[in-house]
């Protein structure tokens, strides 16, 4: 029977990855790849392979851990897994469940296999997963080339950490059931487990008040230390003598052991320290394929749990994919004749926190109104204005260049809804316009609010040519730009999604990442800073040689409020154009033909 | 009402529809029958707009989708086989959202007697994902016809209901055919659909291979005999392919 599972697992393994070799024969998710895989190879590999070089060039030497502070450093590491596992015991409050998939669940729940078949299975296959965040793990620690060793024996011993604490977790999962059904109510373990905690940490003070009150080593004033090393020296004695008190070096063990070949310096230290270990783990494996209990139900509970919440992730929907879905008013009277489009604002907003409403942006305006003037009266808070500028221009720039990929309540959501939205009596342009609404209207709140903040704070002495009408009119012309730059940046993800969906959707799902969706996002960012910068050059040319020309004749500000217009006309003529172009796209569009495999 | 005239719908080299002609007329059904892949749902949406067609024209109430979709739009409704919602907005908040996008001046006035036929009224002020299916295909319906479409495309309307809800179903399409609108609906189980359809048209890998009233086709694929059931015709007609 195992092998059948086992074939399963293979199988599907086999057709994943052909699958995605298959979608590599088109263009878009080939050049995906070749990006996802260059930015990997820079960031990744190469600071691997730069960290294990580092000592042959010589150049600077690699900080070695000092062989006394090893054994330290494994016990913290012991601790930190003792409190993962102390939580794992306290933190469940169902029934165990194993992660199974429906399919897994509809195909090996009624199939005459035993209990324990079904636990091996889902243990191997938890391998793959293991392994595979073991491997990522050991590349992105590839520097650490301080604890020595080399970068198989940190994989498998990744492998070994990790494996057992999967065992661990089963095995705590599967106690707690048991204890369920014996009529011990989470809270009640809970209390009992803590009970115990106290218990230990109490015997453990115990015992160090006696062994603190016995002359220690001098010099418990670490400031003396002449060298970071004799001071990580004192400390780790400190440490150690603490950790080696009581009862706690024979909690640590079996930790200590799991850590062993992980922190194996070189080849000897690895195998005897890989036997141990393999001990501790086969101690899991044992207790928990033995420990059996009925598990089905509750699996089957998390299954389509999970279903549900990767079908709301995939439609982009993640009120729904955190579980949090309530009823919530509108965010705006909806009158029911007007335009069109601002029902998609209305709709769009409902699909997201409720703090994105009308009323945020004037609360907030008044609160920078009254904190400024109460910074600015006191001339012992003046001194803090030049914060609220830095803290305004930073909040602007995040808005402005990732804003457009974090607000995604535009078609990027909404394209599930396709058909629906395609039967509307309205042109592709009217139903790109109104979903991007949404996005548009909170990054221009955001916007709109760091620009008051820098309108009242921001007049630096050495800026003599900004004067209160020139900052008035600046931040006048820029409260109607803004919006239509947002726009623009948001044309390119709303378009990316409608020519290539299936790069979306991918996106979206979590368990489907890859290299080529890493890729895929940093295409994106680039494309949609490549078309701004395009976009907006012709607009800051135009505006530059129109106050330029102009400012002599009728002087800066009126000058100012002429280029804004100028501005605002040649942007809202390209973010018309996009938005012509995008509707016919849409009107294009066939979602059936696009997620097709 | 409903014309369409040699529509073809191909996908690269794959033809999902062809040539397919058909006029539905004011308080008309017409079943849409085939075995699964005949090609329903893709000549649907193309009739719908959603989806261009390769060739061929469709006029919807006089106006054609390719040339005029905006007009030809405001005269239909779409049902998809699944009920497509939106996750974050409550039955009645769907219904404002529709009621503006088709500029349906005092929907309230309009959706309340709606509600209550469909029987959801009580189900206002919840989400989609509070309700059941059937409740989720309702909502659906309640939004196609807030603006009372003078046309209507329901794919599979009755898949998936129990026989309560086939029963109200039926009601709902032929009171709304009896009102004068023009109506397609697609089914692969013909005899799901002989208390509702005037008509039907039996498509078979995308061609049509017959039309006409109920009684006209049941007398081509009879041959005579008496009594055949229509289940008995679909098999003839579509042969045993059914894959
Ligand atoms: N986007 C598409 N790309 C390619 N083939 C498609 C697409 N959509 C549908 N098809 C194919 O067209 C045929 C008709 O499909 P469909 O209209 O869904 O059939 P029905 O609704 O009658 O079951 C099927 O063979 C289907 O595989
Ligand atoms: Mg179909």
């Amino acid at each position: 029977m195992i092998g059948a599972l086992l074939y399963l697992r293979l199988t599907s393994l086999k057709n994943l990855v052909l699958s995605r070799v298959r979608r590599l024969r088109q263009p878009k998710y080939l050049v995906g790849a070749l990006v996802g895989a260059v930015y990997f190879y820079f960031v990744v590999f190469q600071r691997a392979v730069h960290a294990g070089r580092l000592p042959a060039a010589g150049t600077r030497h690699p900080a070695v851990l000092p062989a006394d502070l090893l054994p330290t450093l494994v016990t913290l590491g012991a601790l930190v897994l003792l409190v993962i596992a102390t939580l794992s015991w306290i933190l469940p409050d169902g029934r165990a469940g194993l992660t199974f998939t429906e399919a897994e669940i509809a195909f090996l729940f009624p199939a005459p296999v035993r209990r324990r078949t079904l636990i091996y299975y889902k243990l191997v296959n938890s391998q793959f997963a293991i392994l595979f965040t073991a491997a990522l793990i050991t590349l992105l620690t590839g520097s650490w080339s301080f604890l020595g060793g080399s970068a198989l024996y940190h994989l498998l011993g990744w492998w070994l950490i990790l494996a057992t604490l999967n065992l661990h977790f089963m095995g705590a999962s599967f106690v707690i059931t048991r204890l369920m059904d014996n009529g011990i109510t989470p809270w009640r373990r809970r209390l009992i487990i803590l009970g115990l905690i106290v218990l230990v940490a109490g015997v453990m003070l115990a015992w160090l008040g006696r062994d603190l009150r016995a002359p220690t080593a001098p010099g418990t004033d670490l400031a003396t230390f002449q060298s970071t090393s004799a001071y990580l020296r004192a400390l780790a004695g400190r440490v150690n003598a603490v950790l080696a008190s009581g009862p706690l070096p024979w909690l640590l063990l079996p930790a200590k052991l799991v850590l062993g070949p992980f922190f194996a310096p070189n080849g000897p230290a690895f195998l005897s320290a890989l036997g141990p270990a393999l001990l501790v783990f086969a101690a899991h494996l044992l207790w928990v394929v033995r420990f059996e209990v009925s598990f089905e139900d509750a699996s089957i509970a998390k299954s389509e749990k999970r279903a549900a919440r990767v079908a709301a992730v995939r439609e982009g929907n993640w009120r729904a994919a955190r579980g949090a879905l309530k009823a919530r008013p509108g965010p705006f009277r909806l009158a029911s004749t007007g335009r069109p489009e601002l029902a998609f604002l209305w709709k769009n907003l409902l699909s997201t926190f409720p703090v994105f409403r009308p009323r945020t942006l004037a609360i907030g305006a008044v609160l920078i109104i009254a904190g400024y003037r109460w910074v600015a009266r006191d001339p012992d808070y003046r001194d803090f204005l030049p914060a609220f500028t830095v803290v305004a221009f930073i909040t602007a720039g995040y808005t402005l260049f990732l804003g457009p990929q974090l607000a995604r309540q535009d078609l990027r959501s909404d394209l599930g809804n396709s058909d629906i939205l395609k039967t509307y009596p309205l042109h592709g342009w009217q139903v790109v316009l109104g979903e991007m609404l949404t996005p548009i209207a909170i990054l221009s709140g955001v916007l709109w609010l760091a620009l008051l903040t820098l309108l009242l704070a921001f007049h630096p002495q050495s800026l003599t040519w900004l004067t209160a009408p020139v900052r008035f009119t600046l931040a006048a012309g820029l409260v109607p730009v803004l919006p239509l730059v947002c726009a623009l940046q948001l044309l390119v993800p709303n378009a990316a999604a409608l020519l290539f969906p299936a790069w979306v959707q991918t996106m979206r799902n979590r368990s489907e990442r890859g290299i080529e969706v890493v890729g895929q996002r940093i295409i994106f960012l680039a494309g949609q800073l490549l078309v701004v910068a395009l976009a907006l050059l012709p607009a800051a040319l135009g505006a530059g040689l129109l106050i330029f020309a102009t400012q002599w004749l009728i002087g800066p500000v009126a000058a100012i409020a002429f280029a804004s217009v100028a501005v605002l006309v040649i942007l809202a003529a390209e973010v018309g154009c996009g938005l012509w172009w995008l509707g016919q796209r849409f009107e294009a569009f066939d979602l059936s033909a696009e997620l097709r495999p | 009402m409903i014309e369409v005239s040699g529509l073809s719908k191909r996908y690269g080299d794959f033809t999902a529809v062809r040539d397919l002609s058909f006029t539905v007329g004011p308080g008309e059904v017409l079943g849409l029958v085939g075995p699964n892949g005949a090609g329903k749902t893709t000549s649907l949406r193309c009739l719908a707009g959603i989806i261009p067609a390769t060739a061929g024209t469709c006029r919807i109430a006089g106006h054609d989708i390719t040339a005029d979709p905006v007009a030809a739009k405001r005269a239909l409704a779409f049902f998809p086989d699944e009920p497509r919602l939106f996750d974050y907005l409550t039955v009645r908040q769907h219904l404002a959202f529709v009621a503006r996008i088709y500029g349906v001046g005092d929907h309230e006035a309009l959706a309340e007697p709606l509600l209550v036929e469909l029987e959801i009224a009580d189900k206002a002020d919840q989400l989609p994902g509070e309700l059941s299916r059937g409740m989720k295909q309702k909502l659906a319906i309640a939004c196609g016809l807030l603006h009372s479409p003078q046309v209507m495309f329901f794919d599979e309307p009755l898949t998936g209901l129990d026989p309560l809800g086939i029963r109200r179903m039926k009601d709902s399409i032929l009171k709304r055919a009896h009102a004068g609108a023009a109506i397609v609906l697609s089914s692969h189980l013909l005899h799901l659909l002989e208390e509702v359809c005037s008509h039907v048209l039996i498509l078979k890998k995308g061609e049509k291979i017959a039309d006409g009233t109920l009684a006209d086709v049941s007398a081509r694929f009879s041959k005579g005999e008496a009594n055949v059931s229509l289940e008995e015709i679909f098999l003839r007609a579509t042969g045993d392919s059914e894959t």
